[in-house]
């Protein structure tokens, strides 16, 4: 039978049979759950006991909760400071480790390092440096400058940037090799065309070099706000003794999802936490794609 | 309108000099093709020229004036690249624009001489489109027109037909010649091809491994090539070499034909040149006698390869009546149409 098929009808099964497999696995790891998170926030159950339909009350439950409105904030916070800092900042990084031959490998490597270090660890290490004197670091220099101490993660206002630095900075060495591939891609000539041409370098980077990093800026913008829209690890690493405090500073949707769940073993809840997570993340990705595809 | 000059140039990467002290005037408004085969140094010299390499040692002089410590925008020049280096963000009016970016004139004079320029290369209505809906020999009007832009004191082409399909070429080729009639502008244009060369130079400056080869007019290096080199390189099909060894007034060939030519020091080797338009299927005394192995038709002639006893030539036969392959043939040529190299060093001896 398989002979007498056409070479595009066999090329189809071929792909068939390879894809059969992360269909599969797609089909009951992602998407079943997906579905049945969807189901659950309509219900309420605590994990072990019966599931009983509850309705939209879940979702009536979270509207009237100040906590998910103070996390929901806190979550658009880390989305809107986190990715236009590491925007900026990797971009700086890369554009001028492009220029530079000297040591180019081994900078590399040192702005790749964090990306590739366990994000436990380096909470850890930050939540040091952040400590009072005379354990952490930064108040350490501080003092011996003869400045004030900074509360870093005990004080509401300053907690938030406090963990959202060493994320940003955990990522940055992605988004900085992203950037040099983008770099590297734009033609010498398009330069020295520009040098001939005598305009500022200004002129270059406004006028040449990031609108031709578009597309490359549009990944990482993506890319960069799904993962702060699912900031979890940093947070939950160095507030532990109270994860997501103090007073709820710096509590994220993912960990509102954790605690109500695992702690408070709300799965009713927590789904339609979950399910608007989803639909937030949704929104966000199709927004920025609209606003950021090419014309 | 300049005159550019070269003196003893050099350019060295590292360790590697990859141009040796180049020496050339270029007339004002003379178009003058840089070629050779690559890596001969002919791209570095346009950018060296252009500004965008520092030269290692010697002058670059345009319009009286020694350039060498100029920033490229300062030098008067402007530049077509061989990937044409337009914007493909950009629409055709902001990338001929671009040059103008920092002209000190109002912005109505500038929209005229975009407008202008446009119109010389007759792509008025393209201005607003982008790149992406051009076809290659548009987006080389457009790098072309962007360079005219400025009216420079000097136009540099690096390679800019080598991305376009033949008959495109030869067209745009013709373009840039009649260009160059109207406006009159300098012009170094850098080729590896020999035909481009041939069909646009006033003068054509041959280079191989950062030397200069000969420095002529397309019917004085093909008509009387320095060296075997410029010999072989410039004429397609290229022209044949036979080995031989001066004797009494001429040059005895290893089939034991005389030549009698130029006069050649008694049996010193030297090689005998003879372009394959120039051997004549013919009963007379000939040059050269063999079979012929393989036939190419090209229509109005036929090329024809013939193994001698001095290696393989080829000849041209009439179209019409070609001889056949096996066939023994005898070739002949004038005198006047051979051409003599020392064997040692590849001069022409004259």
């Amino acid at each position: 039978m398989y002979r007498n098929l056409s070479i595009k009808q066999k090329q189809i099964v071929w792909a068939w049979a390879f894809l059969a497999l992360p269909v599969l696995f797609y089909g009951v790891i992602r998407f079943y759950p997906t579905g049945n998170a969807i189901l659950i926030s309509f219900q309420d159950w605590n994990l072990l006991g019966e599931r009983n339909w509850s309705g939209l009350e879940n979702y009536i439950k979270l509207w009237n909760d100040p906590v998910f409105w103070k996390v929901f904030k806190n979550t658009f916070l880390y989305l809107l400071l986190g990715t236009p800092i590491s925007l900026v900042i990797s971009f700086v990084i890369a554009y001028h480790l492009d220029q530079l031959r000297f040591m180019h490998g081994f900078l590399r490597m040192l702005y790749f390092l964090p990306f590739m270090t366990s994000a436990v660890a380096m909470a850890w290490v930050w939540r040091w440096f952040y400590q009072p004197v005379p354990i952490g670091l930064f108040n350490n220099f501080l003092a011996s400058l003869g400045i004030p101490q900074i509360e870093f993660l005990n004080s509401t206002t300053n907690a938030l940037p406090s963990v959202l630095a060493p994320a940003v900075w955990a990522g940055l060495g992605f988004q900085v090799i992203i950037f040099m591939a983008g770099l590297r891609a734009i033609p010498r000539s398009y330069y020295e065309a520009a040098r001939i041409d005598g305009v500022s370098t200004w002129t270059v980077l406004s006028e040449i070099t990031l609108p031709l990093l578009k597309p490359t800026i549009v990944f990482i913008v993506v890319f960069s706000s799904i993962g702060f829209l699912r900031i979890f690890d940093h947070v939950f690493n160095m507030t532990t003794n109270n994860p997501g405090g103090p007073l709820n500073a710096t509590k994220p949707l993912v960990l509102m999802i954790y605690d109500t769940a695992f702690t408070g073993y709300d799965m009713g809840y927590a789904a339609a936490q979950t399910v608007v997570l989803f639909v937030i993340l949704l929104v966000v990705s199709l927004i920025q794609l609209r606003i950021l595809r090419d014309r | 309108m300049a005159t550019l000059s070269l003196r003893q140039l050099t350019k060295t990467y590292e360790k590697t000099e990859v141009l040796h002290g180049i020496d050339l005037s270029i007339e004002d408004g003379e178009f003058v093709v840089f070629v050779g085969p690559s890596g001969c140094g002919k791209s570095t010299t346009l950018r060296l020229i252009a500004g965008l390499e520092e030269a290692t040692s010697g002058d670059i002089e345009i319009a009286g004036r020694v350039v060498n410590n100029l920033e490229p925008k300062e030098r008067d020049i402007a530049m077509v690249f061989q990937n044409y280096a337009i914007y493909p963000h950009m629409t055709v009016r902001k990338n001929i624009g671009f040059g103008l970016r920092t002209a000190k004139m109002s912005r109505a004079d500038k929209e005229a001489r975009i407008d202008e320029v446009a119109a010389i290369l007759d792509m008025t209505e393209l201005l607003s489109r982008k790149p992406s809906q051009l076809s290659g020999g548009q987006r080389q009007r457009v790098a072309i027109g962007r360079a005219m832009v400025r009216d420079p004191a000097v136009f540099l082409f690096d390679e800019p037909l080598s991305n376009l399909d033949a008959q495109l070429r030869t067209q745009m080729r013709l373009e840039i010649k009649k260009l160059h009639q109207r406006v009159g502008n300098t012009i170094v244009f850098v080729t590896h091809d020999q035909v481009e060369a041939m069909t646009m130079a006033d003068r054509i400056v041959i280079m191989k491994d950062g030397h200069i080869q000969q420095v002529g007019t397309p019917d004085e290096v093909y008509h009387a090539p320095a060296n075997t080199f410029v010999a072989q390189f410039i004429g397609a099909p290229s022209m044949n070499m036979l080995q031989g060894v001066g004797a009494e007034g001429g040059i005895s060939l290893p089939s034991g034909i005389q030549f009698r030519g130029p006069l050649a020091p008694n049996g010193v080797p030297l090689v005998l040149g003879v372009r394959p338009d120039d051997l004549h299927l013919d009963d007379g005394e000939p040059l050269v006698e063999g079979q012929v192995a393989v036939r190419e038709p090209l229509g109005h002639e036929t090329l024809i390869y013939v193994t001698t006893q001095g290696g393989e030539i080829i000849a041209k036969a009439d179209g019409r009546r070609p001889p056949d392959v096996g066939e023994t043939v005898r070739l002949r040529a004038r005198p006047d149409r051979v051409h003599i190299f020392d064997a040692a060093t590849g001069q022409a001896i004259r």
